[in-house]
């Protein structure tokens, strides 16, 4: 693993303007600025869009800052040895154990970018810890429920989602096990997170992910946010008579709308228009692979790992979907 | 960036969401029952930034000390938006713009609908007044008056739909409900879009029945402006 975060060259103090005065200088600029900047959104697209990205960082804070939590707790307090006792020595028979352990973290996807971060950096073997990435946010209990509530009369749905999304998730982490190299991953140094002490290590590791992951989130949603608001109305109601066109639709929705996955059940039932089988592939999709979602393992495991990695799991995801979608569905 | 600036982004990210949660605008944006766990996230980003800052002091200001992490992602700077918007622009809860975007008004309701409470008028969600017009075929509000809150969106076709949107998560998922106002009082027949209304009025049939499209109507005898509801989604 290399180092992107080279610890600073050392230099003699050098306070020309520092990132604390930019940011100083910055705050004034805008407070004093405000009176220009607020009418200048004083539109409606522009004020639907900033309700809407406001309110996915809003939505997704809650569970990032839970996931930093707990990364920063597993790097403090869980020695890396008992990563070695719990998971079976053979890494291929490993990879379906951390699948089934993501059903324990009762999180969204933005929790378990860190956790898995985290992981890997305690020496658990890329192929699981990305297994137990993939697996976690898509099968956990919360998400389970809120599938079900979402779809009253079809439990098989519930089923079809909990089945495609292992699956996928296992799958992926073989094909990693197999052909992955850990050279891709660009993972920041963790050694100066260590401190003095245990708790030292929990703060600095828990900031580190939050400013990491957290910037990316940002990024996502106000991506999502402008796409909700720039794509007609008047194109999905065509979209979703073609069942080929529908599939794509909803697949590179989930992509785009980056809706954390305990809520995307009631956003994928609110298109009535679209088949079964579609609105299957948008659930599995979603919390393995969006926009938010990629940028924040761009931020945490580096480009080079995100650009073989996404477009992977999108694969594996639709045929996996699309599989199980016409043996439960039909 | 250094670990000041991080230290202070964390700060600023946390109170912005302590701000939005006690003032209620956290409501614009998701459900109430977020509530507790947003004062506990920006609880505990306003503690991790204050803890870095005390570090910061404690060991001195001294840039050559080189176990800590001086380089801070550049991409952190990006937190700074949205508690910016927060602060600066404070979006507004989802209008008439966004109600417009949603082709649907409702989904299939499987249950049937118990019947309305008492009261004359009843207060009524535009969301059950939906499901009850349009998958019930109105039979729980024939002959009862109502109450019914929701915004002005203009129907291009003539007349104006109270719209009320709801949240299944946050406003990124939301949809809207719309019921046509008919035999609206003088002075109401176009008003300003964007208004916050309460519609006292009866059901009439006639806005079709189990589709998601179909958009049902309500007879206003009384239409009064009121200001934007605490919590504005259904």
């Amino acid at each position: 693993m290399t180092t992107s975060d080279a610890p600073s060259e050392v230099k003699p103090r050098r306070w020309r303007i520092g990132s604390l005065e930019f940011l100083i200088i910055g705050l004034i600029a805008l407070v004093i600025g405000q009176r220009w900047i607020v009418p200048a959104f004083d539109n409606p697209a522009l004020q639907t869009a900033s309700t809407i990205f406001v309110s996915i960082v809003v939505q997704a804070m809650p569970f990032l800052v839970g996931g930093v939590l707990l990364s920063g707790a597993v790097t403090a307090f869980v020695p890396a040895s008992v990563w070695q006792r719990v998971l079976p020595k053979n890494r291929a028979l490993a990879v379906p154990v951390s699948g089934c352990a993501g059903m324990l973290l009762p999180g969204c996807e933005c929790a378990s970018v860190p956790v898995a971060g985290s992981l890997v950096s305690q020496g658990v073997p890329s192929s699981s810890a990305l297994t137990f990435l993939l697996a976690a946010p898509a099968i956990n209990p919360i998400v389970l429920v809120s599938t079900f509530v979402a779809f009253p009369g079809e439990p098989a749905l519930v089923l079809a989602r909990f089945v495609a999304s292992l699956a996928t998730a296992i799958l992926v982490g073989w094909i990693w096990l197999r052909f992955g190299q850990d050279s891709w991953m660009r993972m920041a140094s963790r050694l100066h997170l260590v401190g003095n002490t245990k708790f030292e290590t929990f703060r600095r590791t828990a900031a580190h992910d939050f400013l990491h992951a957290g910037g990316f989130l940002v990024l996502g949603a106000a991506i999502a946010a402008f796409i909700n608001v720039i794509i007609p109305a008047e194109w999905m109601q065509s979209v979703a008579d073609n069942p080929v066109l529908a599939i794509g639709f909803m697949a590179l929705l989930a992509i785009v709308l980056s809706i954390c996955s305990e809520a995307d059940a009631f956003v994928a039932s609110s298109f009535t228009q679209f088949s079964l089988t579609s609105k299957l592939v948008f659930m599995v999709v979603g919390p393995m692979v969006d926009i938010k979602l990629v940028a924040m393992q761009t931020g945490i495991f580096g480009k080079s790992f995100a650009v073989r990695f996404a477009p992977l799991t999108l694969l594996v995801a639709v045929s996996m979907s699309l599989i199980v979608g016409g043996v439960l569905l039909t | 960036m250094t670990r000041e600036v991080q230290a202070v982004i964390l700060v600023l990210v946390g109170s912005a969401i302590i701000r939005i949660t006690i003032d209620d605008t956290y409501l614009n944006y998701v459900k109430e029952v977020m509530q507790p766990w947003l004062l506990v996230t920006g609880g505990a980003l306003i503690a991790l930034g204050v803890w870095a800052i005390i570090d910061v002091f404690r060991r001195g200001d001294n840039s050559e000390d080189s176990d800590h992490a001086h380089h801070g992602p550049r991409s952190a700077w990006l937190l700074l938006l949205p508690v910016l918007a927060i602060f600066l622009v404070a979006p507004p809860a989802l209008g008439a713009f966004a109600a417009a975007r949603d082709l649907t008004n409702s989904s299939p309701t499987v249950a049937v609908a118990p019947p309305l409470p008492p009261g004359d008028p009843v207060e009524v969600y535009v969301s059950d007044y939906i499901n009850r017009a349009v998958w019930d075929a109105g039979l729980t509000l024939d002959g009862r008056t109502m109450e019914v809150t929701g915004f002005v969106v203009p129907n291009p076709d003539g007349g104006w739909w109270l719209t009320r949107m709801s949240l299944s998560c946050c406003a990124a998922d939301a949809f809207a409900g719309k019921i046509q106002i008919v035999d609206a009082p003088p002075g109401w027949e176009n008003p300003p879009t964007d208004t916050w209304t309460v519609v006292t009025g009866t059901w009439v049939a006639g806005g079709g029945t189990n589709s998601d499209t179909a958009i049902p109507l309500l007879s206003a005898q009384e239409i009064i402006e009121i200001e934007q509801p605490v919590n504005p989604y259904d």
